[in-house]
Formats: C-alpha cells, structure tokens, sequence
C-alpha cells in the first residue's frame, strides 16, 4: 500500500514510463560475438562492489604511515568480517581489471572502436589507467615492505620518462623517495581523486554507448539477426552473471585471503623476488628484454620510451584503423590487435612463472 | 657377529641424518616469523563461514533458477507476440 502511493506520488512528478519506454525499445544486436557485450556489465558490477567495500574499509582504514599497517592488521583481526570485507575488496579489484582487459581486447578485436564510437574507446581506455592506478595506490594502502618496494619500482619507473618522468615521480611521491607523503598522497587518489574521475568517465562512457547503441563486427553487419531488447531480456542475462560474479569474488575471498607482511621498513633492502602486481608484468618483462646502455644511451629508458609508443600508439588505433571508419574490413589492425594481446598475455605468463 | 655390523653402521648412520634433519629444521620452526591471521582461525568461525559460503551459492543458484524460469515466460509470451499494446483494443469508458 505504501509502496503504491510512493509510486503515485513519483510518477505524478516524473515521467517514467518514457524511461520504460525507451529501455523497452533499446535493442542488442544477436551475433557470434554477442558475449562480448557482457563483459562491460560485469566490469560495472565490479566497480560497484569496489565502491561498497571500498567505502567499508575507509571506515576503520588510518592513512598515516605509523598507523596504516596496523590499522589494516586490526580490521582484518578485530573487526567483525573485517578479513572478509578486505579479501574481497582485494579479489573484486583483480577481477575488475581482468575484464577491463577483456574488454578492451574485445572492443580491440572486433573493432567496436569504430567510427562514430571514438569518445566511447577513449573513455574506455582512460578507464583502464584509472583502474590500474586504483590498483597501485590501494597496494600502498597496506604500507608492508612488498607494497613498499613495488611502489618505490613503479614510481621511479615513471621517473625514467624523459622530459616529465622526474616532476611525475616527485608528484606522485610527494618528494624524491616513498615516504608518508606517499601513503597520503595515494590515499587521496584512491579514495576522492580516482572514483570522482571513474565516476565521470563511467557516466560518459555510459551514455554514449545508449546513444551510439551496440557495435556490431563488420563482418556480420549483412547478417545479423533481429535484436533482442534489452530490457527484460538482457538486463536478465546480466544478472545472472553478475550473481555469478558475486559468488566467485566472495569465494575467492573465503579461499585466498591475501597475506599481510611485514611493516615497510624504508631503510631495508627490498625483500629478495619481489614482483609487481600481475597487470605491471609485461612492463617489467619489457624492461629486462634491454640491456642496461644502448649506444651510451639508459636501456631502461629507452624500454619506456617503447612501451609508451606502444601504448600511445594502442589509444590511437580508432583514429589510425581508417579502412574500418569506413565500414571495410581491415586485417592488418586485427593483426595488430593480436599481436598486442599475445605480447600482453605470453609476459604477463613469462613474468608470472620465473 | 660380523652379520649384524650392517646393520649398526646402518643405524649410527639413520641416527646422524636424523638429528642433522632436526638440526637443520629446528631454529626454522623455532624462530618462524609469526604469520599475521588473515582468515578466522577458530573452528566455530571457519565452519560458519564455509556453511555461509555454500548458502550463498545455494542462494545463487535459486536466484538463477527464479530468473531463467521468467525469462524463459517472457521470450515465449514475445514469441506468441502477446506482449505488446494492441493498438485496435477498444476503450473501456
């Protein structure tokens, strides 16, 4: 009864059968690769998890380098679920970024990047910066000398740049070395700078995909069947994944809770065989393909200089690929295309297993 | 006599390479680091949360069943093309 005379009261001010309307008559194409266009859903679906565990843990979370380490000891020791909140915010977040990958290679591979959906691609890409930073402050967040020593790497990584690597690595440390500047810093990022900036790019990236509608291969724009709607259909479809999703996170976390080292300890050495997060791997294998000087040039700044081609280059593809701008099939990009997730997916296994 | 010597060396020797494997494992037993607990560690609380996690998946699973059945209705009331609003319908005043 109250329910009812809400829903009066709503559609008495606003127009809602407008929005069923228009859901009701949003179509999703039907083809082979239709699959893909579930991977975005689940990405949203992680990054909503993300925020309500996220914003759990800042509850009890102390962003002070005398206070970080123990206070994430405490949560995940005192606080009631306090282990379970952090697992899952930890595997939420690797899954989050595995499909990001997913579907950006997706959107790479049948090349919905095409012409007039640009804007959606580089939304999508700053997307996929903005969560691995997420990734790499909230390591810090745990203040252990593994976390310590991986943020110190990538840093001065990015420091290497030329030109803009020192004034990048003195921002993103708050001063030449990682310090308590650094937790504060990387905090801010993660809790107010990164999900007000995803937040936007989500809504954009959003939107313009309802007002483009689903990309569909050119391949298979001759053949594709009647699409199915969207809403009941594939909003149905979407939940079912998503309640799988959900069952695999919380048993990830159950399973694999992730371990807690020792304090960081800014003048000890880094702890032997330490290894960056899995999405900096191809990063790091990169590196060690160059020997330390190339013609008395730094090897390892010549190796970043490549992967910044190679990646300025990859956000550049919808803009370069102009054979499918027009419609026409191009196979030299989905060669690229393949070689990009080859490279990404053999150093990534390379750097995992040595 | 001579027959059993085999046997004592044998021994001696099964002696020594077991007290140089209680040597050698010792101070790492004695002085492990402490590992921090990241998961429950009394019975009572790992078998709730193994029981919480299997009713989770039940709970799942249900949930799909539910959402597979209406949806199966809803493509086949779309089939039949009952579920759109028939333009000619009369008013009822």
């Amino acid at each position: 009864m109250i329910w009812l005379k809400f829903k009066n009261w709503f559609e008495e001010r606003y127009d809602i059968n407008e929005l069923k309307k228009l859901a009701k008559s949003k179509l999703v194409p039907r083809h082979r690769y239709d699959f893909l266009y579930y991977t975005g859903g689940i990405t949203l679906f992680l990054f909503i998890l993300q925020f309500i565990t996220g914003m759990v843990l800042a509850f009890y979370y102390i962003p002070h380098v005398d206070y970080a380490y123990e206070s994430i000891i405490d949560i995940v020791t005192k606080i009631n679920l306090g282990w379970f909140f952090r697992s899952f915010h930890h595997w939420g977040a690797q899954l989050c970024i595995v499909f990001v990958f997913i579907h950006l290679f997706g959107t790479l591979l049948v090349k919905a990047y095409r012409k007039p959906r640009e804007i959606i691609w580089v939304t999508g890409f700053f997307l996929l910066v903005i969560s691995i930073f997420f990734g790499l402050s909230g390591y810090l967040m745990l203040w252990d000398e593994r976390a310590f020593a991986a943020v110190r790497v990538a840093t001065g990584g990015a420091g290497n740049l030329p030109v803009v690597g020192s004034f990048i690595k003195i921002f993103l440390r708050g001063g030449t070395d990682v310090t308590g500047e650094t937790l504060i810093r990387f905090y801010a990022f993660h809790v107010a700078i990164l999900p007000v900036l995803s937040l936007l790019l989500i809504g954009v990236h959003v939107l313009l995909v309802q007002y483009h509608g689903m990309s569909v291969p050119v391949s298979l724009e001759n053949k594709q069947k009647a699409g199915e709607p969207f809403f009941p259909n594939v909003f149905y479809k979407d939940l079912m994944i998503w309640l799988v999703v959900l069952g695999i996170v919380a048993t990830l976390a159950v399973f694999l809770p992730p371990e807690i080292g020792n304090k960081a300890d800014p003048l000890a050495p880094p702890p032997e065989g330490i290894k960056p997060e899995w999405y900096f791997l191809f990063m790091m294998e990169t590196l060690e393909l160059f020997p330390g000087t190339i013609y008395g040039f730094n090897g390892e700044t010549i190796a970043i200089i490549c992967v910044t081609i190679g990646i300025i280059f990859f956000f550049l593809i919808p803009f370069l690929d102009r054979k499918s701008n027009r419609g026409e099939k191009n196979h030299l990009f989905t060669i690229i295309a393949l070689i990009y997730l080859i490279y990404f997916v053999a150093t990534t296994i390379i750097g995992f297993s040595t | 006599m001579n027959n059993k010597r085999p046997f004592v060396i044998a021994k001696r020797i099964s002696l020594r390479v077991y007290l140089l494997i209680v040597a050698i494992l010792l101070p790492s037993f004695v002085f492990a680091e402490e590992k921090i607990p990241v998961f429950p560690t009394s019975p009572i609380e790992v078998y709730t949360v193994y029981a919480t996690l299997a009713l989770l998946w039940l709970g799942i699973i249900g949930l799909i069943v539910i959402i597979k059945m209406k949806l199966n209705e809803i493509e086949r009331i779309q089939k039949l093309g009952i579920d759109k609003e028939d333009s000619q319908a009369p008013i009822l005043e």
